[in-house]
């Protein structure tokens, strides 16, 4: 056998190896690789779409928008991914999100119409890049049985009396209720100068001897409070005090006077999604009355669509706000800031130091 | 087939894969990120580029270099406490247990930890250190505190306990290696000539111990130093160590350039204090033969 011969077969195996390496990872037809939140596609309300479609779910949960970036940015393959608004527009302009065909979508039509319009879901040249899913605020909350004032303020984080007993989420959004206490309501958190962002950081440094620890995840926050190791702290809208009132703890939400963050979270389609079939019969029916519903009632934040009022009590409907679609205009809904990578960077610091 | 040709085959048969390894994903990775360290970023991404802002960066930004610190810090005296939990330890096994069957059990028990989860026993400290743990709860109902202490989770010295004993087998198997290999005629020739207990264990057993402690010292400085797990549990709000800075870059800060760039900074540092405790374990050696 020639050298040359020997070669091509070489060569020809390889091919045929990298070939078929590559059939392995990729999806399998009817099968969607999904990278979102515990809550989005739980089997308790998924199964039978499952079942019916011959779609299969393959979630792959994270616990913060910054994960969604890293892994998608590090080039990790999944179909659908379930980010917030201001992460949304990140992932589009890393050029690894597939516009969304709305001629194929059933229910966005039926959606909250401010939540279509949101800057992170529709562009605008009207190029939609996301579909609505749910949303909600970021309030504090604490003990009743142990803080004996009624607290309306963000400003108990900086309470002396307090100390070693409040918590903060590991999030740069802590920048924002800062910045506003700082310098009030009408500063634009997501554009703030150096010379505030250095003052904000300054205070955060300051106010981490107050602090007994930040947390990450859901269900590590309920324990932290569950367990008395903190009475005072930020929190995700809904879920949380909800977990923690069903265990006994008399723990309560409140809207800062100095108004809280409010997040929206949406689905979009990466680019290496295969099967798109499966693909927009997911949208559909994340987006249905019935997937709305599952994911509401799952995890207590307020659904995308009015039409959930179908399934919920009154009192689940308007705990939710879904008869007020304007209360999340309330909130400071978050978007892309200007400079995110600055955002972290002061975060960090924040975390780094003594 | 030749001779000389069987034995060319059988090297390249049991060399070659480690061959590949080691330059291949080892030191071809190693080489990947070492030039990315040099990579400009452009969030959400960056560019190849030959610059050394990320390194400047690194020197004069406080945040890093009190995270280094930290690091160093945390990690020395994770091993001290280590230490000195371990080596008395050691020192009874192989010196004060005569069983063999006793030996043995304990040897065992000092490795059983390494059988768990690394995380399992980091957590662990939380249920232990805890407000409402089990050192609380034994303080409450024996009557010694009235009210739970809080000092015990949440800080550095809860990191610095949890890295100790996470440490501690690395620490005190080469200890009991380095222990177990002195011969006892030296500590009896040392006592017949007149060296009470106290010299003969300065002068013989832990001079002899020196290539061990240096060696267990070494395994668990590197293992602590890099540790990310225990200052998310147990640390409390100033805990970041270099690794959590690491993952940060690598994860939400999408700066992979600056997270290369304190890697083999890391990589550096590591590589001074292999190559010092190389040569302090080579001084310390004694030819009992």
């Amino acid at each position: 056998m020639s050298r040359n011969t020997k070669l091509k077969q070489l060569a020809a195996a390889c091919a045929l190896g990298a070939a078929t390496s590559l059939a392995a990872v990729q999806a399998n037809a009817g099968e969607l690789s999904l990278l979102t939140w515990v809550s989005y596609a739980d089997e308790s309300f998924t199964a039978d779409w499952q079942e019916a479609t011959g779609c299969e779910l393959k979630p792959t949960l994270v616990g913060s928008n910054d994960e969604i970036i890293a892994k998608i940015a590090a080039g990790d393959r999944y179909d659908l991914v379930s980010p917030s608004v201001d992460t949304t527009t990140i992932l589009w302009k890393l050029g690894k999100i597939a516009p969304i065909d709305t001629g194929k979508l059933e229910h966005f039509q039926n959606l909250y119409e401010n939540l279509q319009n949101n800057p992170g879901i529709t562009l605008e040249d009207g190029t939609v890049i996301a579909q609505p899913n749910a949303w909600g605020s970021i309030p504090m909350m604490y003990r009743t049985d142990k803080v004996d004032e009624e607290l309306d303020s963000i400003a108990v984080i900086f309470d002396e009396k307090y100390a070693g007993r409040i918590s903060l989420w590991d999030d740069k959004s802590n920048i924002y209720p800062v910045a506003r206490y700082l310098f009030g309501t009408d500063v634009n958190v997501f554009d703030l100068s150096d010379e505030q962002l250095a003052e904000v950081q300054q205070k955060l440094i300051e106010q981490k001897k107050l602090l007994r620890t930040y947390w990450s995840q859901a269900g590590d926050h309920i324990n932290l409070a569950a367990n008395g190791e903190i009475w005072i702290s930020n929190t995700w809208g809904g879920y949380q005090v909800a977990e923690l009132q069903a265990k006994g703890i008399p723990m309560v939400e409140y809207l800062p006077k100095e108004l809280a963050d409010g997040w929206m979270d949406g689905w979009q389609i990466t680019t290496d999604a295969q099967d798109m079939e499966c693909v927009y019969q997911w949208l559909n029916f994340a987006a249905s009355p019935e997937g709305q519903c599952g994911m509401s009632l799952f995890s207590g934040f307020s659904a995308a669509s009015p039409l959930v009022e179908s399934c919920m009590s009154e009192e689940e409907f308007t705990g939710r706000h879904q008869h007020q679609p304007e209360y999340i205009d309330s909130l400071v809904l978050w978007r892309e800031p200007a400079r995110p990578a600055k955002m972290i960077e002061v975060w960090n610091a924040v975390k780094a130091a003594e | 087939m030749s001779r000389r040709l069987r034995t060319a085959l059988d090297f390249f048969a049991v060399f070659s894969l480690p061959a590949l390894w080691w330059g291949g994903i080892v030191l071809g990775s190693l080489g990947v990120m070492a030039s990315m360290s040099f990579w400009t970023q452009e969030f959400p991404t960056f560019r190849p580029d030959f610059q050394f802002g990320n390194y400047e960066e690194l020197l004069t930004n406080n945040q890093y270099v009190v995270v280094i610190a930290r690091s160093v810090r945390i990690a020395l005296m994770s091993c001290l406490f280590s230490f000195l939990i371990g080596f008395p330890l050691v020192y009874f096994i192989v010196f004060k247990v005569e069983s063999r069957a006793v030996k043995l059990l304990l040897y065992m028990g000092m490795l059983i930890p390494l059988w768990v989860s690394y995380v399992l026993r980091s957590y662990t400290w939380k249920t232990i250190l805890g407000t409402e743990g089990v050192l609380n709860s034994a303080l409450l109902w024996l009557g010694i505190v009235d009210e739970p202490v809080m000092f015990f989770l949440y800080n550095q010295y809860a990191m610095v306990i949890t890295i100790g004993y996470i440490c501690m087998p690395l620490m005190m198997l080469p200890i009991y290696s380095s222990l177990d290999k002195i011969p006892r005629s030296l500590i009896e020739a040392s006592r017949d000539l007149g060296a009470n207990s106290f010299h003969t264990f300065l002068n013989v057993t832990l001079r002899l111990a020196i290539p061990g402690i240096i060696a267990g010292w070494t395994l668990a400085f590197c293992l602590a130093v890099g540790d990310f797990v225990s200052p998310i549990l147990v640390g409390g709000p100033s805990a970041n160590m270099i690794a959590n800075v690491v993952l940060t870059q690598y994860g939400m800060a999408l700066n992979w350039p600056l997270g290369a760039a304190i890697t083999v900074v890391l990589l550096v540092i590591f590589v001074i204090l292999l190559s010092a405790s190389n040569q302090a374990e080579r001084v310390g050696k004694v030819n009992i033969e």
